[in-house]
C-alpha cells in the first residue's frame, strides 16, 4: 500500500534539475476547505451552551404570599459521588425548610447562616423547599421582590398584586388560580408591584403574538382546498342567495331587538380615562344596538386592520365590550355589566 | 469517499449549532406580554396618581408619567413589527412608573425599606397558607418512609384556624401553637427515618469503598508510594468500623481525608 506518485506527463523529461511535477488539481481545495471546516467545528462547539452541571438547579419555583414571604422549591443536580451538598440559600431567615432525596426519603440538613448542609449520600437530584423572608421589601405601599437567580425560574405572585415596575424583560407570563406567573430569566431580577383590587392582566389572545402566529403555508395549502370546494359549491349558493338573504335579514332585525341598549355616557363615566377615538367607537356600537362587526367599524372610521384590532383589544381589556366569533369574523358586544375598576 | 466526509461535518456542525440555537428560542420573550404588563402598570399609576394628588399631580411626577406613558404608547405601536423598540420601550415604561411609585410612596423623599421580618402586623392567613403547604410536603414524605405518623390533630387544627381567620377571631397563639406541632412531626419523621437513612449511608459509603479499593490497587501497579497506599487502606477499615458503630459523622471526615488522600496518589502516578 505505497503511496504512488503519478507523474503528470510521463512522456516529458524531467529537466536539467529533476523537477518531479505531481497532480495538483484537489490539493488547492482540500487546503482551503480543511482549515475552514476546522474552524467552523470550532466556533459550532464555542456557540454551544455549557451542559448543566452539578449544582445547577433543574427547577426553580417561587411564590410570594400577601405577607412578602416567599416560598421556593427548587430541584438540584448533585454529584452522586460525595456526601454533602452545600446548597446556597437566597438569604438568612428560613423557614420550613425540607430537603428530599430522588427516592423521596428526608434527607439530613443543617442550614446555617445563608447555606444549607444536607447530607446526599448518592443522591444524585434533590428537591428543597423552604420560606424565606429577604426576598420581598416594602416601602410605603410598594413591595420590591429581588432575587441574583442561578438559572431561569418562575415567579408566583399574590392575588390582587399589580406589577408596577420591572427591571427585566420576561420570558413568559401566564394566569395561575387568578395570580399572575411570570417566567424570568437568571440573572439579577427586580419586580415592583402594589395590591389593586383589579390587577390580573388579561391572557394572550392575539395575531400579534409571533410564537402564536399562523403556519402561513399550511393555511394557504388549506385555504387553497377551500376555495376550490367553494368555488363548486359557489354556484348553488348563488342560485339560492335571494332566500338566503331575506332569512338573513328576518334574524339580523331578531337579534338587534333583542340586544339591550347600553348607554355609552355611562361607559364614559365610569371609564373617564378612556381615550377620544376609542370613544367614537363605543359611541357608534351603542347607537348600533349594542354591538358591529369589527368589519364595520373598520369600514366606518376608515382605519386598518392592525389600528382597529389593537383599539378592540383596548376596549377589552378595559372590560368595555366583549368579543364573539360570528361566521368567522369579531362579532364587537358592549358588556352589559359594565362596572367601576377599583 | 469525501462527499460523505464533508457531509458527516457539516451534520456535525449543523448539529451543534442547531442546540445553542434552540435554546436562544427558548428564551425569547413574547412581545406582547411587554405590553400587556406595561398597560397595566401604565393603568395601575395612573389611578395611584388619581388617588394620591387628585388634579395637582406635581411636575416632576407628571413629566414621568408622561415619559412613561408615551414609551407604553410606543410599545404598541412597535408590535409586532419591531420587537427591538417594543422591548426598549417596556424597559422605559416600567422604570418611568417604578419611580413614580416609589415617589408617591415616599414623597417626603427618604425611603425607609422595611424587611418583612420587622413588620409587626402579622398575616396570619398568608402563614396558615404556608403552614399547611408545609404539612402536605411532610405527608408525601410520611408516606414515601411508610411512618405511621397520623395527621389526624394537626389537620383538625389547621380546619379550626381556618374557621378562626374566617371568623376574624384567629391569634397569632393559633398559628404558632400549629407550627409547634408541625416541627414535632418533621422531627419524628427524621427520627423514624434514620434507620433507613442509615441503611443508605451505609451502602453508598461501601460503595464507594470499593470503586476507592480498586482505584488503590491499580496505582500500586502503577508504582505509587507504598507509605500512602497503606495510609489509605488503614483509612477504609476505619471508616468501616464507624460504619459499624453508626458514627456517620466521624466517617464522614474520614470519608473526605480518605478522597483527598486518593485524589493525591492518583495525580503522583499520572
Amino acid at each position: 500500500m505505497n503511496p504512488e506518485i503519478v507523474p503528470t506527463h510521463r512522456k516529458e523529461s524531467l529537466g536539467e534539475d529533476g523537477m518531479l511535477f505531481v497532480r495538483t488539481e484537489g490539493i488547492v481545495d482540500t487546503m482551503v476547505k480543511i482549515p475552514l471546516l476546522v474552524a467552523g467545528m470550532i466556533i459550532a462547539a464555542a456557540m454551544m451552551p455549557i451542559q448543566p452541571s452539578f449544582s445547577s438547579p433543574r427547577t426553580l419555583d417561587l411564590i410570594i404570599y400577601p405577607d412578602g414571604l416567599t416560598h421556593v422549591s427548587t430541584e438540584i443536580d448533585v454529584d452522586p459521588f460525595v456526601t454533602d451538598y452545600e446548597l446556597d440559600l437566597f438569604g438568612s431567615t428560613i423557614d420550613n425548610f425540607v430537603a428530599v432525596g430522588e427516592n423521596g426519603f428526608l434527607l439530613t440538613a443543617d442550614v446555617v447562616g445563608n447555606f444549607a448542609l444536607i447530607e446526599t449520600f448518592g443522591s444524585s437530584v434533590i428537591s428543597v423547599e423552604y420560606d424565606i423572608h429577604d426576598l420581598v421589601s416594602k416601602q410605603g405601599r410598594v413591595w420590591t421582590f429581588s432575587l441574583d437567580a442561578p438559572s431561569d425560574f418562575t415567579l408566583l405572585l399574590p392575588k390582587n398584586s399589580a406589577i408596577v415596575g420591572m427591571a427585566n424583560l420576561p420570558i413568559n407570563m401566564e394566569i395561575i388560580d387568578d395570580k399572575n406567573q411570570l417566567t424570568l430569566s437568571n440573572g439579577q431580577a427586580e419586580i415592583n408591584y402594589l395590591f389593586s383590587t383589579n390587577s390580573i392582566i388579561p391572557g394572550p389572545e392575539d395575531p400579534l403574538n409571533p410564537a402564536s402566529a399562523p403556519d402561513y403555508l399550511s393555511y394557504a395549502l388549506i385555504a387553497g382546498a377551500v376555495s376550490a370546494a367553494a368555488i363548486g359549491t359557489a354556484v348553488v349558493i348563488r342560485s339560492k342567495r335571494k332566500i338566503v338573504k331575506s332569512i338573513q335579514d328576518k334574524q339580523s332585525t331578531q337579534t338587534t331587538q333583542k340586544t339591550e341598549t347600553v348607554d355609552a355616557e355611562t361607559i364614559f363615566k365610569l371609564n373617564p380615562d378612556i381615550r377620544e377615538d376609542d370613544k367614537e367607537i363605543v359611541k357608534f356600537i351603542s347607537d348600533n344596538g349594542g354591538q358591529a362587526l369589527e368589519s364595520e367599524l373598520r369600514k366606518k372610521f376608515l382605519q386598518p386592520r392592525t389600528t382597529m384590532w389593537r383599539a378592540v383589544k383596548r376596549l377589552e381589556r378595559n372590560e368595555i365590550i366583549e368579543i364573539e366569533k360570528k361566521d368567522l369574523q369579531n362579532l364587537v358586544k358592549l358588556r352589559k355589566n359594565v362596572e367601576k375598576e377599583e | 469517499m469525501k462527499t460523505l466526509a464533508l457531509f458527516t461535518i457539516f451534520v456535525l456542525i449543523f448539529g451543534t449549532a442547531s442546540a445553542s440555537l434552540a435554546n436562544d428560542a427558548y428564551a425569547q420573550t413574547d412581545p406582547n406580554i411587554l405590553l400587556r404588563i406595561a398597560e397595566q402598570a401604565d393603568k395601575q399609576i395612573s389611578k395611584q396618581l388619581e388617588r394620591s394628588y387628585g388634579d395637582s399631580i406635581p411636575s416632576d411626577i407628571r413629566s414621568l408619567f408622561l415619559q412613561g406613558h408615551a414609551a407604553v404608547e410606543s410599545l404598541e405601536k412597535s408590535l409586532p413589527e419591531d420587537v427591538e423598540q417594543a422591548r426598549n420601550d417596556f424597559l422605559t415604561a416600567m422604570k418611568s412608573f417604578k419611580q413614580i411609585s416609589k415617589m408617591i410612596s415616599e414623597p417626603v423623599g427618604k425611603a425607609a425599606v422595611s424587611k418583612l421580618t420587622s413588620v409587626v402586623d402579622r398575616d396570619l392567613s398568608s402563614e396558615l397558607d404556608r403552614l399547611e403547604k408545609h404539612v402536605e410536603n411532610l405527608k408525601t414524605i410520611s408516606e414515601k418512609q411508610n411512618t405511621k405518623i397520623t395527621f389526624e390533630e394537626i389537620d383538625y387544627l389547621i380546619g379550626e384556624a381556618q374557621n378562626q381567620i374566617k371568623d376574624g377571631t384567629a391569634t397569632p397563639e393559633t398559628i404558632n401553637e400549629l407550627k409547634h406541632l408541625v416541627d414535632s412531626i418533621q422531627k419524628e419523621i427524621s427520627k423514624s427515618s434514620s434507620h433507613s437513612a442509615s441503611d443508605r449511608i451505609k451502602q453508598f459509603v461501601e460503595k464507594q469503598l470499593e470503586i476507592i479499593d480498586r482505584k488503590l490497587t491499580k496505582a500500586s501497579d502503577a508504582g505509587a508510594d507504598v507509605t500512602q497506599i497503606d495510609n489509605a487502606r488503614d483509612k477504609i477499615s476505619e471508616i468501616r468500623s464507624l460504619i459499624e458503630e453508626s458514627d456517620i459523622s466521624n466517617a464522614k471526615i474520614v470519608f473526605n481525608q480518605l478522597n483527598k488522600l486518593v485524589k493525591n496518589i492518583e495525580r503522583s502516578v499520572r
